[in-house]
């Protein structure tokens, strides 16, 4: 049962929701981005099963073909469909990259949220963790992990999410610190609701904007740094068709197969700017105020 | 608290942060799958030969004093052997570093040279051109993957119009093309927070105050907008920090740039674990540095900042 | 000639691309020297939109679209950035309303009020501090040896804005504009920064032309009271004569809700001000005036003198 109250939260909650849509959905290029993600992260499901050629089967005699009505995106140094690469790649490249972000956001807001909400002692232990791992630059970060655990998707998952997760234990943490002094929290505190409960249901939407757009921004990051750990070779080993790697073994036939090499960075660049571009859209839907505040980096 | 005390403070601060750094990075190496007295004799090595490289390097002791000696010899600046050169990892650093500061400066200055005049501009003028390709290059640069555009580069530069050579590090000509990379990077925000910066500054009420005394229009530029726009720029160009380090590596791979970046790619396929571990250290350390002398230019611009305790977001 | 100033049928128009906001539409006063103006409105009125354009400082896309504004003379609405840079600081200066956000958080106030003299006498900034304590002397600030070193955020809101006064007062101009200076400080400062500007007045002989909703503060410190309502000149007369007899509804409005009649609790003027895009036909107040006739929504009061005062109403028109 239901009274007038909650009902009129709930209202007012869609409205507000409304009202974010029709804020981004007037950013036309905004939209379009995101209608490339979906499409995107489409991809990362349904690759293998559009990809014309096996991703993995390859034919020396076939090798470093430039594009052609058979392949339309070329063969690349082992003879293998590139554009079929491509399409299965895309659930390492993209999917491994939102994946970890949403795992590393997701703790580090948890993070954030209790070093806010609680203070004291756990505030000062999670700030200084998370100082050491402000020390270090993202990817030397993500390198030092991915290297000393060995190369693979659990791997490349952890590194990211770890490297990230930082700046959301900053972000939640401020904003909490704002949050929390407001009236409705100490109504809560006084109605005898549980510290957990106070967090999630009450704190938690209040903070989730900028955590939302950050995420955002960090996911185009976190594609760069998961593909340039391929191209590196420290991220998931060959044959799997991680776009970055394909890159790396494909460099070396550069001046003969540019092709290799231009249409796998071509994807990465395209989905990277969709999703910063993304990130604008969403950062100006949801509080215009905010412009000077969040970052790409 | 005065300008001293606050340099203490980040200092201190600092420490205690590159005492967590190195902590992390040795529990790394240490719970690495595999022993490490065996990756580091090699698969065909006999047993003694193992446990002679494990009572050598001290793992047969115990884990915390483990981490003492390590810290100790750290601080004493020792960074350990190389296992493939042979030579102690701090000179093997040393000898590449210039290369790397070489590229990171050339990188930076160029960007500065070209996004803050940029950003300058498109700030004087909000609805032109110039704004407007402010904007685009701050989405494009930052969004095109450094190992990607160096490739692009040397197949325009170095193939098509035999322009530039493509690797190594003979002349300073090799430098152009790495420098240009990864200036490239950076250009794109850079130029679009010192337009923010600036234009956020040509609005505020304290210019009004400067036109209404009188002041000649250059005296406002630099002392009251210029000055006042550092500090975000200052910001900005501190966080590039991480991903200056990040594309120098990526950088150095492509171009075949002897700087450290590449050092520590080669030390992880050669499995020389003291080696990597030691460049890691290392540009934590300098990383760490760098930061605390941002700090101070900060509170050296921004005379509210040292009153500042504690950094939030 | 004691006349200082003479503004002739002053507008200044706004250029949006929503329309064009009439903020300032044909004011017209003169000031003497040694006189104290006082300028009352509500916020919308156009009252800050003039004291920007008598100091030169407005920007597009705002601009005079049509008066002239006689400064001893010279037409100012006729003058280049270059020679307004000469004027400003020197022969017109400016305080301004919230002293937090007017100064420069990165230089020390000693810093920001010398600059004056630099820009007028030229030479190095460090030179001038001596000159700048005695200023600080002068507007009574408390500790000035010390003062002058300190940076804004340091100090309290009735010292920022004595800083911004002394930046006024340097170089003895001719006229102070003073925007609001209270507005943003609490009662008791209030009255010590009256008392100040009264004594400076006093000693230097500059015109100052205090700007404020306030209407009871100019009725203390003002010898003439000019009220705008909507961009437009209502009344202009002495401030006693005012005071005692208002002669324009809004002005009779506004001095009730200063000192309400013995019946009334609370008062107030009902409704609100019309917008200067689309401002009403006629007189622009006589939708909210108790007095209004069928006339006052077709024409346009023109200014009238009426013993000494002027007013601009159709009740008194001939």
């Amino acid at each position: 049962m239901e009274d007038s109250l909650t009902l009129r939260i709930k209202e007012a909650k869609r409205k507000r929701l409304l009202e974010v849509w029709e804020a981004f959905k007037s950013n036309r290029v905004a939209l379009a981005t995101l209608i490339i993600i979906i499409f995107v992260i489409l991809i990362t499901f349904i690759g293998p099963y559009i990809a014309p050629y096996d991703p993995y089967s390859f034919d020396l005699r076939k090798a470093r073909q430039p594009p052609s009505r058979e392949h339309v995106l070329g063969t690349d140094e082992l003879g293998r469909d590139i554009l079929s690469r491509l399409l299965v790649g895309a659930r390492y490249t993209v999917g491994i990259s939102v994946v970890s972000i949403a795992i590393g956001a997701s703790l580090g807001t948890l993070l954030g949220l209790i070093s806010g909400y609680k203070g004291g002692f756990w505030d000062s232990l999670i700030q200084r963790i998370n100082d050491v791992l402000l020390a270090f630059p993202t990817i030397l970060l993500a390198i030092a992990l991915v290297a000393f655990r060995g190369p693979g998707i659990s791997s490349l998952v952890l590194a990211i999410a770890v490297s990230f997760m930082p700046v959301y234990v900053r972000l939640v943490r401020a904003s909490v610190l704002q949050v929390v002094v407001e009236d409705y929290i100490a109504a809560a505190k006084l109605l005898g609701l549980s510290s957990w409960r106070i967090m999630l249901k009450h704190i938690l939407p209040n903070v989730m904007s900028p955590v939302i757009v950050q995420a955002t921004y960090h996911m185009g990051l976190a594609i760069l740094v998961a593909s340039a750990l391929g191209f590196l070779g420290l991220g998931v080993p060959p044959p799997t068709p991680e776009w970055g790697s394909m890159i790396g073994t494909g460099k070396i036939y550069l001046f003969s197969a540019p092709h290799i090499v231009v249409f796998p960075g071509l994807f990465i660049s395209i989905t990277i700017i969709a999703f910063n571009i993304l990130g604008d859209g969403l950062r100006d839907a949801l509080d215009p105020r905010a412009r000077t505040l969040l970052r790409r980096f | 608290m005065s300008l001293a005390n606050y340099i203490i403070y980040r200092i201190t601060q600092a420490f205690i942060t590159f005492l967590g750094a190195s902590l992390l990075i040795f529990l790394f190496v240490r719970l690495l799958p595999g022993d490490p007295a065996r990756l580091i004799a090699g698969p065909e090595a006999l047993e003694e030969d193992v446990q002679r490289i494990r009572v050598q390097l001290g793992l047969n002791k115990p884990l915390y004093e483990q981490f003492a000696v390590y810290m100790a010899s750290l601080l004493r600046g020792d960074l350990g052997t190389s296992i493939k050169y042979g030579t102690p990892v701090l000179d093997e650093i040393l000898t590449r570093l210039p290369y790397t500061l070489a590229l990171a400066f050339t990188a930076e200055a160029l960007a500065v040279a070209i996004a803050v005049p940029l950003g300058i501009l498109a700030a004087l003028k909000p609805r032109s051109l110039v704004s407007q390709l402010v904007s685009v290059l701050a989405v494009v640069g930052a969004s095109l993957p450094v190992f990607w555009t160096g490739l692009m580069l040397i197949f325009i530069f170095s193939v098509e119009l035999k322009l530039l050579p493509s690797s190594g590090s003979g002349s300073p000509r090799h430098l152009i093309l790495p420098s240009v990379t990864l200036a490239f990077f950076l250009i794109g925000n850079l130029a679009r927070i010192t337009r923010a910066a600036v234009m956020e500054s040509l609005g505020s009420n304290h210019v009004v105050t400067a036109r209404a005394k009188g002041l000649s229009l250059s005296k406002i530029l630099m002392r009251h907008v210029l000055r006042n726009s550092l500090v975000p720029i200052l910001t900005v160009a501190s966080v590039q920090l991480g991903a200056l380090l990040g594309g120098a590596v990526v950088t150095e791979t492509v171009f075949a740039w002897p700087g450290i970046g590449s050092l520590l790619i080669d030390s992880l396929f050669f499995r020389d674990y003291p080696l990597a571990q030691g460049v890691i250290m290392f540009t934590i350390g300098a990383f760490i540095l760098i930061n605390i002398v941002t700090d101070i230019l900060y509170a050296l611009v921004d005379p509210r900042v040292r009153e500042i305790l504690w950094k939030t977001v | 000639m004691s006349e200082l100033l003479r503004v002739e049928d002053l507008r200044v128009y706004y250029h949006l691309p929503q329309g064009t906001v009439k903020a300032v539409d044909g004011v017209s006063f003169n000031l003497n020297r040694g006189e104290i103006l006082g300028v009352a409105g509500e916020s919308g009125s156009g009252k800050s939109t003039l004291a920007l354009a008598l100091a030169g400082l407005l920007r597009p896309p705002a601009v005079i679209e049509s008066g002239r504004i006689l400064f001893n003379g010279l037409d100012l609405t006729r003058l280049g950035e270059s020679e307004w840079r000469k004027l400003r600081g020197k022969k017109i200066s400016m305080i301004f309303q919230d002293p937090s956000t007017y100064l420069n958080p990165v230089y020390t106030s000693g810093f920001q009020v010398a600059e004056v003299y630099e820009a007028h006498r030229g030479g190095r900034v460090s030179k001038y501090m001596d000159l700048v304590k005695d200023l600080y002397r002068k507007v009574k600030m408390a500790d000035p040896e010390r003062r002058v070193h300190s940076y804004p955020h340091q100090m309290s809101g009735g010292m920022k804005q004595r800083v911004l006064i002394s930046m006024a007062i340097a170089e003895k101009p001719d006229l102070i504009i003073a925007d609001e200076p209270t507005s943003a400080l609490d009662v008791t400062i209030q009255a010590e920064i009256i008392e100040l500007l009264r004594e400076i007045r006093a000693e230097t002989g500059s015109s100052i032309i205090f700007i404020t909703h306030d209407l009871a503060l100019l009725l203390e410190i003002a010898d003439r009271i000019m009220i705008m309502y909507a961009g437009k000149m209502v009344e202009l007369g002495r401030s006693s004569e005012l005071r005692e007899k208002p002669l324009h509804p809004y002005t009779k409005g506004l001095l009730s809700v200063l000192k309400p009649e013995r019946k009334q609790k609370l008062a107030s003027i009902p409704g609100s001000i019309p917008s200067l895009i689309d401002p009403p036909k006629g007189c622009r107040f006589h939708p909210r005036c108790p007095m209004a006739m069928p006339e006052c929504s077709r024409i346009q009061p023109r200014m009238t003198k009426v013993n000494g005062r002027i007013v601009s109403c159709l009740l008194y028109e001939g």
